[in-house]
Formats: structure tokens, sequence, C-alpha cells
């Protein structure tokens, strides 16, 4: 499991070390974390992670121009939204920006384990 | 009060894919309530009546309202107020699934019994004492007169509280609520909302209650005022914020939008509109709530056509 590298963007230090500490205990410990949607687009084309969470609302770059710029350098991008913003409006425009799924905030363990399930299981 | 929308719901189920749910939303702008969908949402038919009424009208041209009616299924008093009623997103989305034949109108009503009963946990599974509680805090608390946009200040208040007891503690007094043109600050975050209901809204206390805030919230003892202190106060408004706006989307179909919050020390907040501070005493201190409207819409209004009347 310590080659799978996952992207955590979130503007607040509080909810990227919450969501860490929920990931580490499913057994991953490689992140790369990221504060706004720019830097999270300028580290995932260094790295190119396994799994990105972003969130919507951040300075700079909010997270849905983030995984527009994202899966326009990567296709494959496998990206998750977390956002305590999970309006229609939201949620429309990040699946048409192609995110694979969007956790309402405040997130469970149990949402979270099941998205690490459905992306790495049988790999 | 839904914290989830709908969508993302059938989603998570995998009931649907994300390619039916644009195109489901894609045409959702377009599409009339039907009157069907409406009595099912106010509780007056059930799937299977409303099922067979719409069986009826391929043997009969007559209107949905009338056959029902004729059927023993609705009152005439019952088909008026339908007429006048608005349908949340959530219900007409579910129409459009059931139209595509994604789902039965059976499936659709077991689904939304499903996601009320996960995820209206405030309000319908929140214990009767604390929704007593909230109601009476409410109905004490002194607000100005010249308040504008009332309804919309007393669901973000509701919420606030119900936010506050849930992740804070139920341990606590607000005040009555002051007009100011300005408010002096401690340590503050502050966030901004745009839509066709603007605001200003932030949090403000001393740093040392801060502190206590912050253990509350992440649950976790903090000693000194940090960044995660910091972070703490901004989750906290963000995540209110951001529900709030959830619920305006799912009920009224207003969407507003977040601004990242900022952090302000020792200053003063102002807007171009009256600030609203309401103090709430908590048993390890002081936290102040400063609200500020700076603009304010008459929600859409429902154009008021029913596809199949």
């Amino acid at each position: 499991m310590e080659n799978i590298k996952i992207l955590i963007c979130d503007d607040s230090v509080l909810a990227r070390k919450q969501l860490k500490d929920i990931i580490k205990k499913c057994g991953y410990d490689n992140f790369i974390e990221a504060s706004n949607g720019q830097e999270a687009f300028d580290l995932y084309k260094e790295e190119k992670p396994d799994l990105s969470f972003l969130d919507i609302v951040m300075p700079v770059k909010d997270g849905v121009e983030a995984i527009r710029d994202i899966r326009g350098f990567d296709p494959k991008a496998y990206i998750v939204v977390v956002s305590s913003v999970g309006t229609q409006t939201q949620l429309k425009n990040a699946i048409l920006e192609g995110a694979r799924d969007f956790v309402q905030k405040p997130f469970s363990s149990s949402a979270i384990a099941e998205i690490l399930k459905g992306r790495f299981e049988g790999r | 009060m839904h914290t989830q929308f709908f969508g993302n719901f059938l989603l998570n189920k995998g009931v649907i894919t994300p390619e039916q749910l644009i195109e489901a939303l894609k045409i959702q702008s377009t599409t009339h309530k039907k009157f069907g969908t409406l009595a099912i949402h106010s509780g007056y038919m059930s799937a299977s009546e409303v099922a067979d009424v719409y069986i009826t009208q391929t043997h009969y041209d007559k209107r949905f309202g009338e056959l029902a009616t004729e059927l023993g299924y609705l009152t005439p008093d019952q088909v008026d107020k339908l007429l006048t009623i608005q349908l949340p997103n959530y219900m007409l989305l579910g129409q459009i699934l059931v139209d595509k034949k994604i789902l039965t109108h059976i499936e659709l009503e077991n689904l939304i019994t499903e996601y009320k009963s996960e995820y209206e946990i405030y309000e319908l599974n929140m214990m009767e004492e604390q929704k007593n509680m909230v109601d009476k805090l409410l109905s004490s608390l002194y607000l100005p007169e010249e308040l504008p946009d009332t309804q919309n200040i007393i669901s973000y208040l509701t919420l606030l509280f119900n936010n506050l007891v849930r992740f804070i503690g139920e341990d606590f007094t607000p005040l009555n609520v002051m007009t100011l043109p300005e408010v002096p600050t401690n340590f503050c975050v502050s966030q901004v909302v745009d839509g066709s209901f603007s605001f200003m809204s932030a949090l403000d206390m001393e740093p040392e209650i801060a502190i206590s805030f912050a253990s509350r919230y992440v649950d976790e003892e903090f000693e000194k005022f940090d960044e995660y202190v910091s972070a703490s106060m901004e989750d906290f408004l963000n995540l209110h914020n951001g529900l709030f706006s959830v619920n305006m989307s799912n009920d009224y179909t207003m969407e507003l939008h977040l601004q990242p919050p900022a952090v302000h020390e020792n200053t003063i907040l102002a807007t171009d509109s009256p600030c609203y501070l309401l103090p709430v005493i908590y048993s390890f201190g002081t936290i102040n709530f400063v609200f500020s409207v700076t603009r304010s819409e008459p929600p859409q209004q429902d154009d008021g056509e029913i596809s199949d009347l």
C-alpha cells in the first residue's frame, strides 16, 4: 500500500488532518497536501497521485476549476470532492468536470473507507 | 432539512449512474412538476394510488385531480392545496427518473423515505427534546424589528442552534440580538455568502475561549492557541454556511455561493448594511455571531405550471 499516493486539498489544516487520520486508519500513509486549487494542480503534475480529495470552496482557485485543470492534464485522474456545500449545482459542476464522487462534510470514516475500497480494491 | 443532495444519495447507492444523473439534471430546469408527484410529496397519496390514477387516466380523458377525487384518494380541499405548493428539487429529480423508467414510483417512494431518514437527522431523528429546545430558544429570542428577510434568518438561526448542539454542546444560552453599525472583534473568522440572499457571517471570540471551542468541536484537548484552533473556527463557520446553502438549495431552489473564510484580529467588522450581533454564552465563555444581510431578493417564484393537471 506504501506505493499508493493520495492528494488531499483543503484550505483548512484541520480538515486535512481529519481526512488524513481516517485514511491512515485504512492503511494508507503516503500523502501530498495542498491548501488551494492551484497548489493541487501544480502538485498533481509533479506527483501524479493515485487518488485526489478536493474541497470546493478554496482561495486562489476553487475545487471545480482545479478538477478541470487536473482532468485536462490527466483525463484518468481519480478525483473525489469533499465539501460542506453539497448543493445541486456544485454536484453537477463537479461531476461534469469529471469528479468520481462527492462527499458531504462532515464526513464519516465509513464514507471515506468506501471510497478507498472503490478505488483500490482488486488492485 | 436535507444535508445531502438527493442526486448524490442515489449515486452513492448505485441506483443511478453519473451519466443518468447529469442527463436528469439537464432536463430538470425545463420539466414541469406533475400532480402525482406533488400528491406523494405531500403525503396525501401513496405511490400505488398515483399509479392507479395514471392508469385510469389512459381510459378517461379527465384531469388527475378530478380522477383522484372521484376515486376517493383526494378531497377537493387537498386538490386546491396541491395547486399552490412548491416541489423541492429532489422530488422533481425523482419524477424525471420515473419518467425515464430508471425508477418506478414505488422505488422512488422507498428511496425518498430512506434518504429522509438517513439525512434529515437534525430535523426528523433529532430528539424531540432538542427540537423543543431550539424552538423555545428561537421564540424567546428578541429579534430586531427592522430585520430584513426574517424567514431566511430564522432558518439560519435554527440551523445554527442545531449545529451548536450537534458540534459544540447544548449547554448554551443565546442572548438577544443587537443591531450595530459595526462590530469590534477579538479573534474573528468571517465568511461571505453570495446569491439572491447575500450575507456576511462571522464568529468572534477571545483566543482563550477559542481554545475551549476548538477542543469541543474537534473532540481533542488543545492546550494553546494555534493554527488548529483557528482552523476549527473557520471549519465550523464554513460547515454551518455550507449546510445552510444545501438546505436553501433543496428547500427553496436558492443557489448560494460561499467564499473562503477570512481571519481578522482586533479589527472592526462592517458592511454597508447593519450588523446583527448574537452573543451565545457557553460554560467556557461567550462566543459571538455576527450577521449582516447585504442583499435580499424574494425567493424564486414557482411558475405554478403543472404538466398533467
